[in-house]
Order: C-alpha cells, then structure tokens, then sequence
C-alpha cells in the first residue's frame, strides 16, 4: 500500500511514517501545502492521511484538488480543531474519516484498516487473519468459518488488535478506543483485563493464541 | 425643614415687631386724640364723652397718668374687645380734668394668626412650586444618567449588542458618558482577546501533545524497554489523555460563550438518560437507578443535551466510590440528581466555579460542572445543589 502523509509538524510526520512502515507500506511525505498538492497531483495513492491546517495552505483544498482530478485515494483528515463543522466540511468534500489531535497511532492505523478495506472491497467488508475472518457489515467473528459468540467490546477489541497487530497495546491506548471519552472516568483499567481475557478464552479454545501479553501490563496481538 | 424652622422664626421675629409697631402706632394716636379733647376742652369748657373713646370728667386733684390696656364691654360690637387707654388728669382754666381716651386694638392672637397664617400659605406654596419645578428639571436633567445607569445594570460581557448610552447637554454626564464608553468597549475588546487567547493556546497545544502521544507509541514499539519503563511511559498516555479532556472541555466553553451551538430541538431527556445509563452500564458502572415520573422534553442544542447529562452522570460516578446507588428522577420539567456522600461539601458556593475541586483524589479536569453551569446559564435553566440525608443533590429546573 502506497501512503502520503500530509504532515507540517516533522516530528508527528516522522513518528506516523515509523509506525506504518512496519506493516511494509510505503510512506510519502509532504511538509507543507504545495508539496502536498503537487504529489496528489503527480502520483496516486492508496490514503492519504492529511493534517487540516498545512503551512501555506488548508487541506480541505487538497481535498478539493482530489475530486476535480478525480482521484480515488482514501483520505483521513487528522486536524487540530475538534470542530464539527471542519469535520462535516471535510467529509462532505470525501474524506473518509476525521481524527483530532491527539491521537494514537493504533487508533489512526485502525481507522486506516478501516478506510481502506472500504475502498477496497467496495463493501464486502472483511478481515482475515489466518483461521480468524471477520465479517465487518454484520459484525460477527469466524474461527474457522465456525462463528464466534463475541460481545460488543470483545468483537471491537479483536477488529482493534488484528488492524494493529505485532504493535504493543497498553491499557490505556485501548481503554481509548473502547470508550474514547468516557476512559477518564475509571480510576485504573483493571476490568479491561476483563474483556481481554473473555476474548482470549474464546480464541484459545478454537486454538488461537494470538493474544500476548507484553511487558507485564500490555498487549500484543501476533502469530505463534 | 430648614425652611419650616426659618419660617417659624421670621413668624416670631415678625410678631413681635409688627406688636411693637402697632402699640407705638396706638399709643401715638391716643396722645393726640388727648390732645384735640385737650384743646377742645381749652375752647369751649364743655364737657363731653364719647364713651368707650373718650371720657372727660371733672376731678378735685391730678393724678399721674396712666397708659395700660383694658378690656371692656363694646355694645356696638356686642363683645368684649381689648382697648389701649390713656387716662391722664390735666390743669384746663384752673379746673381739673381727667380725660380718658381709649382706642381698639388688635389683639395679639389675631396678629399672631395672621402671620402663621400667610407665612404658612407662603411657605406651602413656595414649597410646591420649588417642589415641582425642581422635579421636573432634573428628571430632565438627570434622565440621561438615570438612563445609563441602567444600560450599565444590564451591561454583560458575553453579549455582543453593543451598549447604547444617552447623551446629556451637561457637561460631566457627557464626558461620564464617553468615559463608560471608552471602558465598555475595552473590557469587550480584552474580554473578547482572552478568550481567543484561551481558545488558541487550547488549540495549539493539540500538535505538541499529538507529538508526545505519537513518540510514546514508537516508543513501547520499537525500542526495547523493560517493564517498568514501560508502565511509566504509558501512563503518560493517561495525562495526554487528561490534558486532552481539559483542552476538549475549555474549547467547549468557549464555543458556548460565542453561541456555536444552534442545533436546537426538542429532545426527550428521559430517554437520553436510559441510552446513557446504558452505555456507562458497559464501563461497570451498574449502580444507575432512573426513576422517570414523566417524560422530560426540554428544548436545546442537542450536543450540548449529551454533554449536560454526560457530565452530570460523570460528575456523581466520580463521586461515589463504593459503588453506592446513584439515582436520577426526572418529572415535569425537573431533573433530579443524587449520589450518596459521606459529608456536605466545605464550600457548595463554589462547586460551579472552573477547577474548584475538593479532593484531589480523582484526576478530574475541573471543568464539568462548571460546563454544566454554563449550559444551564444558557437557557435559563436553574440548577441548584444541596445536601440532603447524606447525599449529594443536583436538581435542575427547566421551567422558563
């Protein structure tokens, strides 16, 4: 898969193309409005993660740029401003998704899964790993074709560790992802040993053993 | 009163003066009365009276004269009157006379009278016309200040007409006029700077902690470290996380103070409630009772309904540790909400103020009562906190 990433500030820039490059894609940069125009222009890709305020000029022309010449990248806006008039603007001119700074990798590389396995597949929306295949429309879980009773966070959980797997998950970036907002409220993340362990009981007695645990407190989801 | 206690004087200055004249008028009339009797007397030698007015009799020896005030019987008048009376006994052709003139004068009470009398009348209607002109003129004169005075009653930052003052042909009202102007629009303008300042450092500090998140994430991803290293640097992600909420929440305010939120509808609360119970219920908090009595319809932004009832619920989930029951009630236009506490709060006044917190147990931002205040300020619901029977209540009327 061919990345740009859009990016003014170098250091998020760098940290976001490190974290994608593991998965073996390849990421371009641009640092300001017009390298970031000209590369839309001159090349395509696969997403396009684009920050809403670029040095000299404003992502949602980028966008702009993308219909009239027709392109059919997928697009995630990351922005600063957690406004939703910028959102709706933004996906009314086709970008994909919003994320508002800041984020965690694992939650943008998710989304990214998320966007490009619509495009892709253009609705048959489905995740594979190894004996797991996950039918994303109707939310339900396969172990080997064999459906898996999974609750509400336990199916988001798998969809969150296969989007962002041999990455080392704390509790905390996953707390986020599961309640977003409401995470603040707990006073330690004990009871998401919980839900892990429910999911991992699951897949265990199918034979999967995906899930890891890393440095004593995180996680880790990788092949044998 | 000044003038009460002048005219009283002036009224008894006057009696006296007017008394005094009066008697030396009398007296002086009465000497020359006596003194045409006299030469009457010298011309024609007859005796004659006038009684009361004059009396002439014929007497053996002189006596001293006398000037003294008598009463007597006035048949004319049919009363007693008061009269003044020179008797004195003279030496007319070797034969002696004693003559008596008398002469009526005002008494002292009518004099009395009659000035109190004027004086009051003066004083009433000089009282009355001052009193209305006075009026009258500076109502005019004062109309304008009365008038900004009440402009600056009902000043308020947070509005953005701007303040109309009326001008005023005196020369003070007018530079005061100039001079509130001058202030109001300068505690707009730096009231309006501030909050763009609040709302830029809010937002510029969204890259650097996206920064920071970012670099942990490699971190724990590439770099081999050991687990305590590991738990140190992810539990960063929970400040980020903190300072995430509070960035989140101060550009809330702000956007409710320049009115972004126009979403308005009529949302049913007391279903918002069940749907948020239900989904706090996913993060274990089980201990959410919703008692509704009837439906509770309430007209307003509907991000801002979600935020009301979110930071209500957070506020009494963090609040409550043991698990303990947290109740909510909804009724004709009331929403009632209650968590058990072992004590009341040292200072409920400030409960609503930003980053008032009295614990520093839980790592709360400090803001979300605060924004519910604002919401309720909004549109003009009121909110008040009491403690009752060993638990936190908030109750919020919705009634206009």
């Amino acid at each position: 898969m061919k990345y740009l990433i859009a990016e003014d500030e170098l250091d998020l820039q760098q940290s976001i193309v490190t974290y994608l490059q593991r998965d073996g894609h390849v990421c371009e940069v641009a640092s300001d409005f017009h390298e970031a125009s000209e590369k839309v222009h001159m090349y395509d890709y696969d997403l396009i993660i684009l920050d809403i305020n670029l040095i000299s000029g404003s992502g949602i022309d980028i966008l702009k740029i993308l219909r009239k010449e027709n392109k059919r990248s997928g697009v995630i806006i990351i922005s600063a401003n957690n406004s939703l008039n910028d959102k709706l603007e933004g996906l009314d001119l086709g970008a994909d998704d919003y994320i508002t700074k800041p984020f965690h990798l694992a939650e943008l590389n998710s989304r990214i899964t998320a966007v490009l396995r619509r495009g892709k597949f253009g609705g048959d929306e489905r995740i594979e790993f190894n004996e797991i295949s996950i039918d994303t429309k109707s939310r339900t879980a396969y172990i080997d074709e064999k459906s898996m009773a999974l609750t509400k966070k336990e199916y988001d959980l798998l969809v969150f560790f296969i989007s962002n797997k041999g990455r080392v998950l704390s509790k905390e970036i996953i707390a986020e992802h599961l309640w977003g907002d409401h995470s603040d409220l707990l006073d330690n993340f004990d009871f998401i040993y919980v839900h892990i362990n429910n999911l991992r009981k699951k897949l265990t007695s199918a034979g999967a053993k995906y899930i890891k645990t890393a440095y004593g407190s995180g996680y880790k989801f990788i092949e044998d | 009163m000044t003038g009460f206690v002048l005219t009283i004087l002036s009224s008894i200055a006057l009696y006296f003066y007017t008394k005094n004249l009066l008697q030396n008028e009398v007296e002086e009339e009465l000497y020359s009365t006596e003194a045409r009797v006299e030469a009457a007397l010298n011309s024609n030698r007859q005796l004659f009276s006038l009684p009361p007015v004059v009396e002439v009799k014929s007497v053996q020896n002189l006596l001293p004269k006398v000037l003294k005030d008598t009463i007597i019987y006035d048949p004319s008048q049919d009363e007693m009157e008061l009269f003044r009376e020179l008797s004195t006994y003279k030496e007319l052709n070797n034969e002696y006379y004693h003559i008596t003139v008398r002469t009526l004068v005002v008494e002292s009470e009518d004099i009395l009278m009659a000035l109190v009398f004027s004086n009051i009348t003066i004083f009433v209607i000089a009282f009355v016309f001052l009193f209305y002109f006075n009026t009258t003129r500076n109502l005019r004169l004062w109309k304008p200040f009365f008038d900004n005075l009440e402009q600056m009653k009902t000043f308020s930052l947070t509005k953005k007409d701007p303040i109309t003052l009326s001008d005023s042909e005196i020369i003070e009202f007018s530079e005061l006029k100039d001079q509130i102007m001058l202030f109001t629009n300068k505690v707009r303008d730096d009231y309006e700077s501030l909050k763009q300042f609040t709302e830029d450092v809010s937002h510029e500090m969204q890259t650097p902690l996206a920064i920071i998140q970012a670099k942990i994430d490699n971190i724990i991803n590439e770099h081999e470290i050991n687990d305590k290293q590991f738990e140190q640097v992810t539990s960063i992600q929970k400040d980020i996380q903190r300072l995430k909420q509070l960035n989140k929440r101060i550009t809330t305010l702000t956007k409710i103070d320049n009115n972004q939120f126009t979403n308005i509808e009529t949302i049913n609360l007391t279903d918002l409630i069940d749907e948020k119970i239900e989904s706090f219920k996913e993060l274990q908090f089980v201990n959410l009772v919703h008692n509704s009595k009837k439906k509770l319809f309430v007209s307003m932004d509907v991000y801002l309904a979600d935020m009301l009832i979110n930071n209500l619920l957070s506020n009494a989930i963090k609040h409550s540790k043991n698990k303990e029951e947290i109740t909510l009630v909804t009724m004709d236009n009331r929403l009632v909400i209650s968590n058990f506490g072992e004590e009341a709060l040292v200072h409920p006044e400030n409960l609503f103020l930003r980053f008032y917190r009295e614990s520093r147990a839980n790592q709360s931002t400090g803001l979300g009562l605060a924004i519910v205040k604002k919401i309720c300020d909004l549109y003009g619901f009121k909110i008040s906190y009491q403690f009752e029977v060993d638990h936190h209540v908030f109750s919020i009327d919705f009634s206009k």
